[in-house]
């Protein structure tokens, strides 16, 4: 079994935030600097269920339980940056 | 290449917005709110004002529906009414991309410029070489006049601070056949004498005024009011695209509302017999080499660039070409839709009276997100066994030589060599071939896309995710085999 991961990142793989920049989301581990790596896990999930609203919010991503809309993997890994540095504290 | 950015993601917001409202069947009532829904008051304008970000709204929506922009005649004229023509299908000129001149923001008129670094030196290289008089110093630092100046670059190299900076204009400098540049205006104009229809410029420009003409509306609109039969044409490329496995992505195109489904592999599989065959008589016939024919903006290369090359380019249908007549044979009375990555295969559809409609990843991607169809979903098809393996590998650079070498014997090993993405250099190399054939191949595999169709202009995943989705597809069909 794998340990628990400190930090579970969970992408929407739901068809519009796939579209709307979700696809590049996948690529997550890439940009994660090496100090985080080790303590992140990423994972797909379905559809989180906010596709009905008019408002501009995909793609969206889940960073342990906390929902974070119009993700980009960049503001995923400073969101990251920010909670391990609030944890060091 | 497509990086992610907002331009990007503001044409597929548009596609789904439409595909949304045609299938509400409210698009001609709700048509011309979309730009005021998209760009509402409320935000901080992207450009000088609302108005404006309203109007590029306005405009892409237009080129998306399959309208020349400079064809307008009023400016007036409600979307609703494009959007009428649309679903009847806009009348096709051969030329599929249109400049959106509101988007294009005419940026660095002049390629040069000088930077702060400039020390206003005695000496002034820039100044007594340039061959326009176009530098003055002013304050004590140089400055390019604008009027005069011809981009020749000679002051940035005369320059002992390196403080002239080279400011690209990234829809020119992408575009590997220069078919693009200002008119009197400063807007960008596609010269059609030119265009390959590569996508290059499309996914270059980051303010997204590079627009292909779409025919999803039509499609659409016949698909759900069932006014024709459909049989979809699927590219390997599309197998590469999404988030599941083959099966699942063919389910989900299923959804949309085709009647059948056929993988362009299939006729993958039949392009890989023929042009084996025509190869190895060519060559005994004495040619020097052959090259492939698949790669639709590859061959309009050849038509408007290299005619010399024309004599050497395989005669084999692409599998397009192939799958197209299969699908006539089978279903006489459908539609045929080519689904795949490509802007070119546009082209080349209008030239084959075989295929009626093509779609784009993206478009695709878009009628998935509107009509909320899951790619994911579970099912228990089996892919298809006709196809091999080899064939889907098609969507890869290098893919192509892989199928012909699988079937060929031992003794008939023959040398190939890979022309990976059309640019300037793999051009001046593919137009020398016919004089001298430099690199001595038997083969020569050319892919306008670097990387090939998985590298696609209007592709959704990354490239390099695509590159392992297609293996998985690859694989897909390799363990059927073995369990057979
Ligand atoms: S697709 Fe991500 S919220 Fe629905």
């Amino acid at each position: 079994m794998q340990a628990k991961t400190k930090y579970k990142v969970e992408i929407c793989c739901g068809t519009m935030c796939y579209i709307m920049g979700g696809a590049d989301l996948h690529l997550l581990n890439d940009y994660l600097p090496a100090a985080l790596r080790q303590l992140v896990s990423i994972e797909g999930a379905p559809c989180f269920g906010n596709c009905d609203t008019h408002e501009k919010i995909h793609p969206c991503v889940r960073i342990n339980g906390v929902e974070l809309p119009n993700a980009s993997t960049r503001k995923i890994v400073d969101k990251l940056i920010i909670l391990e540095n609030n944890d060091l504290l | 290449m497509t990086y992610y950015n907002n331009a990007v993601i503001t044409k597929r917001e548009l596609l789904v917005r439409l595909i949304k409202l045609l299938d509400e069947d409210t698009l001609f009532e709700k048509i011309d709110r979309i730009p005021l829904e998209m760009r509402p008051r409320t935000n901080s304008p992207i450009r000088c004002c609302v108005h404006k970000d309203r109007a590029v709204i306005k405009y892409k929506i237009m080129a998306l529906l399959g309208f020349n922009i400079a064809d307008e005649q009023d400016e007036l004229t409600p979307l609703s009414e494009y959007a009428v023509q649309a679903i009847k299908g806009y009348e096709q000129d051969g030329n599929f991309l249109t400049v959106v001149d509101e988007a294009c923001s005419s940026c660095v008129q002049v390629n040069y410029t000088v930077s702060n670094l400039c020390q206003g030196c005695e000496g002034r290289p820039c100044q007594v070489n340039c061959p326009k008089d176009a530098i003055m110093v002013l304050n004590g630092k140089a400055n390019i006049d604008h009027q005069k100046c011809v981009n020749c670059g000679i002051c940035q190299k005369a320059c002992p601070f390196h403080a002239i900076a080279y400011l690209p204009v990234p829809c020119e400098e992408s575009c590997p056949v220069k078919a693009i540049r200002k008119n009197a205006n400063g807007i960008e104009e596609i010269d059609f004498e030119k265009c390959i229809h590569c996508g290059k410029c499309m996914t270059a420009c980051p303010f997204g005024a590079i627009s292909g003409k779409s025919q999803i509306l039509n499609l659409y609109y016949n698909i759900k009011h069932k006014q024709e039969k459909t049989v979809a044409m699927v590219a390997p490329a599309i197998l590469s695209q999404f988030k599941a496995n083959s099966s699942q992505i063919i389910n989900a195109i299923k959804e949309i509302g085709f009647d059948e489904v056929v993988e362009v592999a299939e006729g993958a599989n039949l392009t890989t017999d023929h042009e084996t065959q025509e190869l190895i008589e060519r060559l005994n016939e004495g040619a020097s080499f052959m090259t492939t024919s698949c790669c639709p903006s590859y061959i309009e290369f050849a038509e408007k660039h290299a005619p010399e090359l024309k004599p050497f380019i395989s005669d084999t249908p692409s599998p397009m070409g192939y799958t197209a007549q299969l699908a006539r044979k089978r279903f006489p009375d459908h539609k045929t839709v080519f689904i795949g990555p490509c802007l070119a295969k546009r082209k080349e559809a209008y030239k084959n009276k075989d295929v009626d409609y093509v779609v784009t990843t993206e478009e695709l991607g878009a009628m998935f997100g509107a009509l909320k169809i899951d790619v994911n979903i579970k099912t228990d098809s089996n892919p298809d066994t006709v196809v091999r393996p080899e064939s889907r590998g098609y969507a890869a650079s290098g893919g192509v030589t892989n199928a012909i070498q699988a079937i060929l014997s031992s003794e008939q090993q023959i040398k190939t060599e890979l022309i990976d993405g059309l640019d300037k250099k793999s051009i001046r190399l593919l137009k020398s071939l016919p004089k001298k054939n430099a690199l001595g191949a038997d083969f020569y595999e050319v892919m306008a896309c670097d990387g090939g169709c998985i590298n696609g202009p209007v592709n959704i995943a990354p490239y390099k995710m695509s590159q392992s989705k297609l293996k998985q597809a690859i694989n897909e069909l390799k363990t059927v085999e073995s369990v057979q």
